[in-house]
């Protein structure tokens, strides 16, 4: 048998092997590509000229860009603890022996089968007509104006990414709550553990690697936080709900400042490399303690 | 060892179906010479001209496809990076087109013969788009536009107003909508680009002739030049619905076309949008008269499309023809007829009553371009003004808040135009 001459079948070198060609092609490749041209005075077409660190130096003393990563890391925070907070409560709610566990447990999944530009849509529709109809009907001044279009836009923002943040994140929970030994339950039972303070001492502590996850994934894509924005605000009003991610694609591909962008990409590829990182050696580190 | 065998099958699967559907996407068909066109609104007609184009070119095997992508501004920059460019180009004369024309891959049409029945003016303001201002035609204008105010003409003829001619009488018109309880303006700043039309209505109006040039040069600021500018933009966000920030462009056009408000500054492109909502609607344009001084009160027009071609066609017989056949005046007027647009090419008018005000100053000439087409295109002014707006709406002192807008203006140019 050809196994003899190879230690692991070569079909899984193939499979391995196309993955590894396609995501070098279509990802490695263009991304070093993109930090080769953050050097550059590159329009995005035609001739180009190495200028060093210029551009770097345009994202951290612009003020646009700066306000940008200001509103990203408040945005990635706040919705990071409250996403967390949420899905929390819903995985135990929804792992304790309620009725129609199931159809709610698919219930509160459904969020996660839409795309999240559709989510932003339908929101977008929800702040901008439905709300404000209703508003007009109960004579209220602060409900019948589009939030979107004032100063709290931010919350909505937050609101809708927690309403479609919330179903990945509860299924991490759900399977971690699922994972603990039930005799584990018991035995704190009998040292008086109950109600409260068993999910302090017992349940929370016995979910870290599930946090851990969570908490990584949720800062990650909250600092890359795009589809929901551009369909319901475009950054706007002003520029109070520009995120890094929209300012990059508005900026760059938009307003002619391709190579100024590209150098900005490269920054907020760092900050999110070296926050993820920080993230799971404390958490792991954390992990280790409770295991 | 069959469940072996099975993998191997999934994994060479999935290889030719990836290595099929990466040639898929880039494969256009020989036969074909794209069109590609950077607005949606105009489609419907674009694709009548083309199939009519088709029609009667049957027999050569060619075909014209028409092709307008959403957010066409950056599919073509995109496709531009990769030095794939549209066999023939409508659009905006604004700052994409100086990027797409400095980057040397258009065609060179001064020969055509189409060029004599174009009106220099318009000529004019390709040229100034181009890069150094090279009087070379690189593009032909097809479309103009023209912003300024549209007004309902019944709401008017009830309170008996008149078209203002001047800054104060403009002001005593909104004074007496207002005293008749009615509202003056409607605005759509959700989408920020509607922040757009009021600022190039009125800077022409009142900016000094040279300031453009001077700008750039930083010879000059807006800070020294523009606060009359901000203090009347100012003035006319105070007269429109409560919720300013929050409506969008199709909710705006919706309310105005059921009555809501008198005015509604934006430009050509929104009559249809309003007649869809109402098509018993009588609207009319004029220019906003920002200004005392009547003879300065422009209409703000600008080379809304402009038709260019790429000088590495594969088809250059067909895209010269298809040129041709759009440039006839037959084919233009069908155009501007379908699109409340106006013509560059002479002889070519609109007749519509819709813009009827509009049309007489553009056959006077008394035609001032869109100044956004001549700050620089990192320029993202419709975020300024939009905060602009919004300091307003929530409360901020006129002053302090003109004062910063100023300044604002100032910084950001300084900050993109850093070459």
């Amino acid at each position: 048998m050809k196994a003899k001459h190879w230690k692991v079948n070569p079909v899984y070198y193939i499979g391995v092997g196309i993955m590894a060609i396609l995501f070098f092609t279509f990802h490695t490749v263009p991304f070093l590509k993109g930090v080769f041209y953050s050097f550059t005075d590159w329009k995005g077409f035609g001739d180009w000229n190495f200028v060093g660190l210029k551009n770097y130096g345009v994202v951290f003393s612009n003020k646009d860009i700066l306000s940008a990563y200001f509103f990203t890391f408040k945005f990635a925070l706040v919705s990071t603890i409250l996403v967390n907070i949420v899905s929390l409560f819903l995985a135990c709610g929804l792992s304790a022996n309620v009725r129609f566990k199931s159809f709610l447990r698919g219930v509160y999944f459904l969020p996660y089968m839409l795309g999240m530009l559709i989510v932003g849509f339908v929101f977008n529709f929800i702040f901008g007509n439905l709300i404000p109809e209703l508003g007009r009907a109960v004579k209220s001044d602060a409900l019948s104006t589009n939030i979107l279009g004032s100063s709290h836009a931010f919350w909505a923002i937050v609101f809708v990414t927690i309403w479609a943040g919330c179903a990945f994140d509860t299924l991490i929970y759900m399977a971690g709550l699922q994972a603990i030994d039930k005799e584990i339950y018991e035995a704190a039972a009998l040292d008086g553990a109950i109600g409260w303070k068993r999910f302090i001492r017992v349940t929370f502590p016995l979910l870290a690697p599930s946090f851990t996850i969570n908490m990584v994934l949720s800062v990650k894509s909250y600092l890359m936080v795009y589809d929901q924005i551009m369909a319901m605000t475009g950054g706007g009003p002003g520029k109070s709900t520009t995120s890094i991610a929209v300012m990059i694609y508005k900026q760059g591909l938009g307003h002619g400042q391709f190579a100024v962008q590209t150098a900005n990409a490269v920054v907020l590829f760092i900050v999110v490399v070296v926050i993820s990182v920080f993230q799971l050696r404390v958490l792991e580190k954390r992990e280790e303690k409770v295991g | 060892m069959k469940k072996k065998a099975f993998v191997a099958l999934v994994s060479a699967m999935i290889c030719t179906v990836s290595v099929f559907g990466m040639t898929g996407c880039k494969g256009s068909n020989s036969n074909e010479v794209e069109f590609f066109s950077s607005k949606s609104e105009n489609a419907q007609i674009m694709k009548k001209l083309v199939d009519q184009f088709n029609k009667e070119h049957a027999k050569e095997g060619v075909k014209v496809v028409l092709n307008t992508p959403a957010d066409a501004g950056t599919v073509l920059k995109t496709r531009l990076t990769k030095n794939d460019i549209p066999d023939i180009i409508a659009y905006g004369g604004d700052q994409t087109y100086t990027e797409l024309e400095s980057a040397g891959v258009l065609k060179d049409l001064s020969q055509e013969s189409y060029m004599n029945s174009v009106s220099d003016q318009y000529m004019q303001m390709v040229y100034d788009v181009q890069k150094d201002r090279e009087k070379t035609a690189y593009a032909v204008p097809y479309a103009t536009n023209a912003s300024g105010v549209i007004y309902n003409v019944d709401k008017f003829k009830e309170l008996g107003l008149k078209i203002p001619k001047t800054w104060d009488e403009f002001e005593e018109v909104i004074r007496r909508i207002e005293d008749a309880g009615g509202q003056p303006f409607e605005y759509a700043f959700k989408d920020d680009w509607t922040l757009l039309p009021p600022w190039n209505s009125m800077a022409p109006d009142l900016a000094p002739e040279t300031f453009y040039d001077e700008r750039l040069a930083g010879k000059t600021t807006f800070e020294s030049t523009h606060k009359e500018i901000a203090d009347k933009y100012l003035e006319l966000l105070k007269h429109g619905q409560k919720d300013i920030m929050g409506t969008g462009y199709d909710d705006a056009n919706k309310a105005f076309a059921n009555g809501d408000a008198y005015m509604l500054i934006n430009g050509n492109w929104a009559i249809s949008e309003i007649k869809k909502n109402n098509p018993d609607i009588h609207l009319d344009m004029f220019a906003l008269p920002a200004s005392n001084d009547e003879s300065k009160n422009y209409v703000t027009s600008g080379v809304d499309v402009l038709l260019c071609a790429s000088a590495k066609t594969k088809h250059p017989k067909i895209v010269k023809e298809f040129l041709e056949f759009m440039m006839k005046p037959e084919n233009n007027q069908k155009y501007i007829d379908d699109q409340f647009a106006f013509s560059p090419i002479n002889g070519v008018e609109q007749k519509d009553e819709t813009v009827a005000s509009a049309q007489k100053d553009i056959e006077k000439g008394k035609v001032a371009n869109f100044p956004d087409h001549y700050y620089p295109s990192g320029y993202d002014l419709a975020s300024i003004l939009s905060e602009y707006a919004m300091n307003y709406s929530t409360g901020m002192k006129d002053e302090e808040n003109t004062k910063e807008f100023l300044k604002n203006l100032d910084t950001q140019y300084d900050a993109v135009n850093n070459k």
